[in-house]
């Protein structure tokens, strides 16, 4: 599904250069639940933005589907993260000013679809992570968890095959955090691609195959034996 | 995404923020009322003078006695009559521009009929009186050339006349005293209202002859009369007459180019120009006004737009996160300074209604209100809101997702 050769990002800050990713080559197969980990500079986010197609590598390959994507302009990446990909936050990255049903239908009115099945795919998506109840409520009124699953419903309401998760228990505490893992865990027994990008152990440990980074390379890449 | 759906979300953005939104479209508002107010002044006085110049009769001039000056004695304005029928016929000999002149005798006098009294204007005049002036008959008939030839005494009389002598009864075939003089009523005149300065309708018409010798004999001695009004063919020739005129009667009067004339000659399409170059130069001003209001205003969306944009800055992110195409944060942002300019200009024509109700109102103006100038404001403010919305929403649409997600 993912296959990255010998990618680069460099960022030009002022006369520094900095190299976020240093020559990565990933393979990651439909189906997979992979977390990258790394302490913070380490490139994990970057190397997500770049595999969710919100950012553009300085050099090297990425063919999302057998799609090189550097060869696609804004229009078809915005096509892409719109049907293909699904994006969980950290700060959730709710509108403020629209319920919780509303933004989960935000992904669906960019995608064209009608009003009727619009509510529909929302709704089903709220009900997949237990919030049929609370559709109408605005993300203040919602607690954290609430929100954190608001935003999972709106990344699966368009049934995208990728599911990109960046430190998505980064604020909850551990019990919630539990809850957010195991609907995750749930997408990805439903055969979505999970790629969860955390520098918790006892997140990263949901995972079926761990990626270590380091200085914007790959230190490490195995299977995760404990689950 | 549909426009409903731009729409709603760009209202829902509006008016988590009400206060900004109002204070933005100010200049909107201010300068779309000036718009509509300007417009409506423009078309009114334009109507008042048409309406006028229907009244009094287009292509009109008239030319008055005037005591001469020029051997240095003032006999005072009404004193003497210089204007004779003589006049008036070699005028019509030597300007084939001229198609009609009514010549004209008058005084002011009491009127006596029907057990009432009455002060008004008797004119001694010719049927072209009637036409020169517009005055269509509500009742009865002109004079016939009989009446005109031998000096017979009948009598038209104005609206206002009726009303206070008969009342509403029909006053055709009734006796009046003019001076003591008895004349027969063989006319009634349409109303034709008042002006600023005369009640038009306050009038008794007599044949010329019958007056100089019943009524003004010892004012208006021989053919001399006080006034005529000549009709010019055509507008385009009204000014070159007007000085045509001013030649012969010079040449007929013996004065030169140059001294003081004995008579003057007033041009009515000259004096509704006044009025209307002095509601044109409120209409510039105003005009001014709606100008730098609607560009101030424009500029005041493109700040409060800029702002909004740097405000949100990531939600846009979010947006492209989840598949916004660059078209669509663009329309979002054009839609919502278009709504914020629309609604300005919607607040703006309610308050120019109230403007051109009030001037009408207290000022006793003509303003007319046409749909045109309804549509121009719509036209304007929305082309305000697009114009000055648009370098903010591209700027927000030309966001790299990334930077715009990770913007705080």
């Amino acid at each position: 599904m993912i296959k990255i050769n010998s990618l680069s990002k460099e960022y030009v800050m002022g006369d520094n250069k900095l190299l976020a990713i240093n020559n990565v080559d990933v393979l990651i197969k439909e189906g997979e639940f992979v977390s990258v980990m790394g302490s913070s500079g380490s490139g994990k986010s970057t190397l997500m933005n770049i595999i969710g197609c919100l950012d553009t590598p300085s050099s090297g390959d990425y063919f999302f589907k057998d799609n090189n994507i550097s060869s696609l302009n804004s229009n078809k990446l915005a096509e892409l993260r719109n049907k293909e990909i699904g994006f969980v936050f950290q700060n959730f990255n709710l509108l403020p000013r629209l319920n919780a049903l509303e933004n989960v239908v935000l992904p669906l009115l960019y995608s064209g679809k009608n009003s009727k099945e619009r509510n529909k795919l929302a709704l089903n998506a709220l009900e997949s992570v237990g919030l049929k109840d609370r559709t109408h409520h605005r993300p203040n009124q919602l607690s954290g968890g609430q929100q954190q699953r608001v935003s999972i419903a709106r990344a699966i309401a368009g049934t995208p095959k990728l599911i990109l998760a960046d430190e998505p228990t980064g604020a909850l505490d551990s019990t919630t955090s539990l809850e957010i893992m195991k609907i995750i865990n749930e997408l990805n027994s439903k055969g979505i691609t999970i790629i969860l990008v955390t520098h918790e152990d006892d997140i990263a440990k949901h995972a079926s195959r761990i990626i270590k980074m380091k200085d914007g390379k790959i230190i490490e890449d195995k299977k995760n034996v404990s689950n | 995404m549909s426009l409903t759906d731009l729409i709603y979300l760009s209202q829902k953005s509006l008016r988590s923020n009400i206060l900004r939104s109002v204070l933005t479209s100010l200049g909107i508002i201010i300068g779309v009322s000036s718009v509509i107010t300007m417009i409506s002044i423009g078309t009114g006085a334009r109507q008042e003078v048409e309406e006028q110049i229907e009244r009094f009769g287009s292509n009109n001039l008239i030319v008055r006695s005037q005591s001469s000056s020029s051997r240095g004695v003032s006999m005072g304005a009404n004193s003497v009559n210089t204007l004779t029928l003589k006049d008036m016929e070699a005028l019509k000999e030597e300007l084939p521009a001229i198609s009609a002149i009514a010549p004209r005798v008058s005084l002011s006098t009491q009127i006596v009929a029907n057990g009432n009294n009455w002060l008004t204007s008797v004119t001694g005049t010719t049927n072209d009186h009637f036409n020169l002036s517009n005055w269509n008959f509500e009742l009865g008939r002109k004079f016939q050339e009989d009446e005109l030839n031998k000096g017979s005494r009948v009598a038209v009389i104005g609206k206002t006349v009726q009303k206070n002598l008969f009342g509403t009864d029909s006053p055709i075939d009734e006796v009046i005293r003019i001076n003591k003089v008895p004349f027969t009523i063989i006319g009634l005149l349409e109303a034709k209202g008042g002006t600023v300065w005369a009640d038009l309708d306050d009038t008794i018409v007599v044949p010329l002859k019958t007056a100089k010798q019943r009524l003004v004999g010892k004012k208006f001695p021989g053919d001399q009369i006080r006034s005529m009004t000549i009709n010019v063919s055509s507008t385009e020739l009204l000014f070159k007459t007007e000085k045509d005129i001013d030649t012969v009667m010079r040449k007929l009067h013996k004065i030169s180019a140059n001294g003081n004339p004995d008579f003057v000659i007033r041009n009515y399409a000259q004096f509704l120009n006044a009025r209307q170059e002095s509601s044109r130069v409120m209409s510039i001003l105003l005009a001014t006004v709606a100008g730098i209001s609607l560009i101030v205003g424009g500029i005041g969306i493109m700040n409060i737009m800029l702002v909004t944009v740097t405000e949100r800055t990531k939600e846009i992110g979010v947006c492209m996160s989840v598949g916004a195409k660059k078209r669509d944060i663009l329309l979002q942002f054009l839609i919502e300074s278009l709504m914020i300019s629309l609604i300005g200009g919607c607040i703006g024509i309610a308050l120019g209604l109230g403007v051109i109700f009030g001037v009408s109102e207290y000022f006793n103006w003509k303003m007319s209100l046409d749909y045109i100038s309804l549509v121009l404001s719509f036209v304007f403010s929305s082309s305000i809101g697009i114009i000055f919305g648009f370098y903010p929403a591209r700027k927000a649409a030309n966001l790299n997702p990334i930077d715009a997600l990770r913007y705080e």
